[in-house]
């Protein structure tokens, strides 16, 4: 009840007429960065930091929530338009986002990844508004162990995204892995497959694997095809907005996404890019469509993109509990904070309790101006479409490069992308999948160094993988989800027998 | 549109598994580099274990599929856009490893890329690319203060 | 249409800048300021903050930041040597952790090569343990080292940093085998904060910034900071003043390319030490919490030889660099 009344304070100090103009330059802002690859809503936080110091606290904090949402927005939107992922997170997205708007169902699918986003960041600010402090105490009681675990689920349901051939869809994963290799070992300070080359020892930039492999390995790809295949791009086909079929279809990946990406994304080290890949499996499980999965299936947007924002309030919870920056993103809203003399943590609720509900209930008119920016704007958008092909791939090459050298302008950087751009020309040609590749770069690392701290801490014994619940538990539902579709199989043959 | 009827043996899918074999090679002659430092630590050379010997048996698996020639059928290549497309990608790395700036390079960049996607109207696209540079150096250099590479053109602004 | 207006807008603001840039025309130099790390970090807000400052007390023309992310500083000192030799307006933003990374890195260029011109800020490390821990000051935790460094467990930043030379150094005061601690890297501040906070691990290192909310609200209990004596912002004496010998700071400093002449080298530290007493620069340090610790010329130059010697040392111990 007290989370309500303080909620209510809150959307009084965020629906003054200022701070809403701040909260929609933040979701401008936001968006028009998220479109860049390679510029993500944590350096524009980072570079507005000395313009905004001068504001008031209130104002300028609210605009930086309104750049986090709005910044998830455009990453998808060229994810599923041009296939360009902007951040990571939106990889997921844009494995179906993109099959939709090139089968002329663009306007749904971002119609979906708006509206999923808007239910999931509402539902996931409700849960940061009334869950945070109990949430907070099992995200920090998660250790090594348990993250470690969590990846070996993750590591078993992202075969769904390796396509027909289990051979070709390791082969990818086992690339992935290998570049995640590449760079300095964080737990003993030497390089990997560096060969000396300074620009390596940081690690492959998952948005620069990303893009290269999706945006430059497409358009060689279709370039080199255009004299036997011409690609035929329909802008829309069928009804630009989402039919009653769509609605019926998006709703559960809506929710089951909201589920995966809240808690995860309020894990310290969970991060936005697991949930959406959980929530892409999952869906694939799931639906009843499953032909179309690899076509344009509208559950495989709907799910990851309501995780990716749900995560993306996750990773609020820490930060407003304990002043705990779990993201890019958050670490520069930590900052921001700091530079008005105001310390995030234990004591900020207590406090401030203006501003934190003020940057809560700021959250959710975040999240609404957006989708009634972005539902009008879909119209727009899948007019990109319309582009003549030569100069869309022209523009996403642009994009594509502009991105990567604004984020970092070294020519070592676009070598990469340009390697990467040949790699996902060369995995198309000969049929293998290319999400696995992203998969292995983010999972490996993370996987590695976790079970590497959880054996340091118990001094090399195993057996505390089994020893805490959490960790066991995940364990145990990634044997079930290793086995069970082999026993379905089984199942099924032998009722065929029977039959 | 394959050209050729499918052949028993793939020799580009042998050529996979030949790179495969090749790249766990890499990994272990680089794993036997690293020293393990701390007493508690599983140390840095597991995982590069782990990964060199799933290469090992993804080249095997890529080589028995390759043998039974079951790779998908492949349509023939046009060279001319790919050559086009890194051709511009490498000018635009050039120029600004050389100091010459993006904005040349950005404008070269989509204009040979829409060259290979047919194209015929090299100069105004050219032009195109100029003026989306110039505005995203507008947006990024002044706006947000960012540092792109600079060039004579650059240095204008 | 609104992609259209946000163009207007966005160009307006860019006038507005560079409007701003030409008013502020009162000194003569043309400073160029690296910081040799992505956006958003420590160096380069280190860097954004001296442009802002030295730009609006008029003390600069102008001030252009770059940004040369990479390898901990190995990128960006790289292309200073190289590429800027004699450059007299040019200066690059770098702290202790540099010193370190490009040990660690083999780095074909040093420190050495460079000009120091001075120290800015200094941040002290600051050693925590969670509330309920039995450890409660640096003598329960150096004797915990001496009895079994195995089962104290460090939690901090990547290995090599500030906070394992920390760490290792206060094996070492408390008569340990530094070779021997357990120490765990973490990849961001809040991972290790969050292990720490949940009983993980013995104990943290970082920066005392990371922890204060945490030590303030009672949920870490502070061991100590690494500074010489207490410091006004914390209520524990410092661990030197414990009887543990370690001193160490994380300090940012400014440096200028080789070959620079005697008066170029004058003139930047003129400018420099001006930022240092300039009223903008002091509300910045005291907006972002930064310690003051100006010190410029041979003094500073001192430091920088020393800090080289006893990183290296530390890190031969430790095993992350070859003797």
């Amino acid at each position: 009840m007290e989370a309500f009344v303080s909620l209510a304070n809150g959307l009084s100090v965020a629906i003054q007429p200022m701070n809403l103009l701040f909260a929609l330059i933040g979701v401008l802002l936001g968006t028009a960065v998220g479109v860049l690859p390679g510029i993500g809503p944590a350096l524009t936080v980072a570079l507005l930091l000395p313009i905004t110091f001068k504001l008031d606290p209130a104002g300028s904090i609210i605009m930086f929530a309104g750049i986090y949402y709005g910044g998830m927005y455009g990453g998808s939107t060229t994810a599923i338009l041009i296939n360009t992922p902007g951040e990571s997170a939106s990889m997921a997205t844009a494995l179906e986002g993109n099959k939709m708007a090139k089968a002329g169902r663009g306007g749904p699918a971002l119609a979906t990844a708006a509206i999923g986003s808007f239910v999931a960041g509402t539902i996931a600010t409700l849960g940061l508004t009334f869950l945070a402090p109990y949430l907070v105490d099992i995200a920090v009681s998660f250790g090594p162990e348990d993250y470690f675990a969590l990846m070996c689920v993750a590591f078993v349901t992202v075969s769904a995204t390796f396509g027909d051939s289990p051979v070709r869809g390791l082969t990818s994963l086992a690339i992935g892995l290998l570049l995640g290799l590449i760079g300095i070992d964080i737990l003993s300070g030497q390089s990997r497959l560096s060969f000396g080359v300074p620009e390596l020892y940081d690690n492959i930039e998952v948005t620069t694997l990303a893009v290269g492999l999706f945006a430059v390995g497409e358009a060689l790809y279709v370039a080199s095809r255009r004299h036997v295949h011409e690609e035929k791009l329909e802008a829309v086909r069928g009804s630009l907005w989402m039919t009653k079929e769509d609605w019926k279809r998006s709703w559960k990946p809506w929710l089951r996404g909201t589920a995966f990406g809240f808690p995860i994304g309020a894990l310290p080290a969970g991060g936005a890019e697991i949930p959406t890949f959980l929530s892409y499996s999952t869906e694939k499980r799931l639906t009843k469509y499953p032909d179309e999965f690899g076509k344009g299936a509208i559950e495989g947007v709907a799910g990851p993109e309501a995780a990716n924002n749900a995560a993306a309030a996750g990773t609020l919870v820490p930060l407003l509990t304990l002043g705990l920056p779990t993201s890019a993103t958050a670490a520069m809203m930590l900052a921001g904070f700091q530079q008005y003399g105001l310390n995030p943590g234990p004591l900020l609720f207590a406090d401030q309790p203006n501003l934190v509900w003020g940057l809560i209930a700021s959250l959710f008119i975040a999240n609404a101006m957006l989708l009634v920016l972005n539902l009008p704007l879909v119209g727009l958008w899948v007019k990109l479409l319309a582009i003549p092909q030569p100069w869309l791939y022209a523009g996403i090459l642009v994009f594509a490069t502009m991105g990567t050298i604004a984020a970092n302008p070294s020519p070592v950087e676009l070598i990469m992308l340009t390697i990467f751009g040949v790699l996902g020309f060369l995995m198309r040609r000969f049929d293998f999948p290319i999400a696995p590749v992203v998969v292995g770069l983010i999972l490996g690392p993370i996987a590695e160094s976790q079970l590497r701290r959880a054996l340091s801490i118990s001094l090399g014994d195993p057996m505390v993988l089994m020893q805490s619940p959490i960790s066991a538990t995940l364990l145990v539902i990634a044997a079930i989800a290793l086995i069970l579709p082999f026993f379905l199989k089984g199942l099924s043959r032998f009722k065929a027998v029977e039959d | 549109m394959s050209t050729s009827p499918r052949r028993r043996v793939d020799v580009a899918g042998l050529a996979i598994a030949l790179i495969l074999l090749v790249l766990a090679g890499i990994v272990w002659w680089d794993m036997t580099k690293l020293q393990i430092l701390s007493p508690y630590d599983l140390g840095p050379k597991v995982m590069p274990i782990v990964v060199s010997g799933g290469l090992v048996l993804l080249a095997i698996g890529n080589a028995i599929g390759a043998l039974r020639g079951d790779l998908p059928a492949r349509d023939s290549l046009d060279w001319t856009p790919i050559v086009l497309i890194l051709g511009g990608l490498a000018a635009l790395i050039i120029l600004i490893a050389v100091g010459g700036g993006f904005m040349i390079g950005t404008a070269l960049l989509f204009a040979t890329t829409s060259t290979a996607f047919g194209r015929r109207a090299f100069v105004t696209d050219f032009i195109i690319g100029a003026v989306i540079a110039v505005f995203v150096y507008v947006l990024f250099a002044k706006l947000l203060t960012l540092s792109l590479p600079a060039g004579p053109l650059e240095r204008l602004f | 249409m609104s992609q259209f207006r946000k163009g207007l807008w966005r160009s307006a603001i860019a006038a507005a800048a560079v409007a701003g840039f030409v008013t502020s025309a009162a000194a003569q130099m043309e400073l160029k300021i690296m910081a040799p790390a992505a956006p958003g970090g420590g160096w380069d807000q280190t860097a954004r903050s001296m442009q802002q400052a030295l730009t609006q007390s008029g003390t600069a023309k102008s001030v252009q930041v770059t940004n040369v992310p990479g390898a901990g500083g190995s990128i960006g000192i790289a292309q200073l040597v190289n590429n800027s030799k004699g450059d007299g307006n040019q200066l690059m933003v770098m702290g202790y952790v540099m010193v370190g990374a490009l040990l660690t890195n083999n780095s074909p260029v040093t420190l050495a090569q460079t000009t120091p011109i001075a120290r800015l800020t200094t941040e002290y490390e600051a050693i925590v343990v969670p509330a309920n821990s039995p450890i409660k000051d640096a003598k329960d935790l150096a004797a915990a080292i001496k009895a079994d460094p195995a089962k104290v467990t460090w939690a901090g930043g990547s290995a090599g940093g500030v906070d394992h030379i920390a760490a290792a150094l206060f094996a070492k005061a408390a008569g340990a085998d530094p070779t021997k601690i357990n120490y765990i890297p973490f990849s961001g501040g809040g991972e290790a904060l969050a292990a720490i906070l949940g009983g993980k691990v013995t104990a943290g290192i970082s920066g005392y910034g990371e922890f204060e909310s945490q030590v303030k609200a009672g949920k870490l209990r502070l061991i100590g900071l690494t500074s010489a004596k207490k410091t006004a912002n914390v209520d524990v004496p410092s661990i030197k003043e414990q009887g543990i010998d370690l001193e160490i700071a994380n300090w940012r400093a400014v440096v200028a390319p080789p070959g620079i002449s005697a008066d170029q080298k004058k003139a930047l530290t003129e400018v420099v030490d001006k930022l240092a007493k300039s009223k903008e620069w002091q509300e910045i340090l005291k907006a972002k919490g930064w310690e003051d610790a100006y010190i410029s010329g041979d003094a500073f130059a001192k430091i920088l030889a020393d800090e080289q010697t006893r990183t290296k040392e530390v890190l031969t111990a430790v095993g992350l660099v070859k003797s």
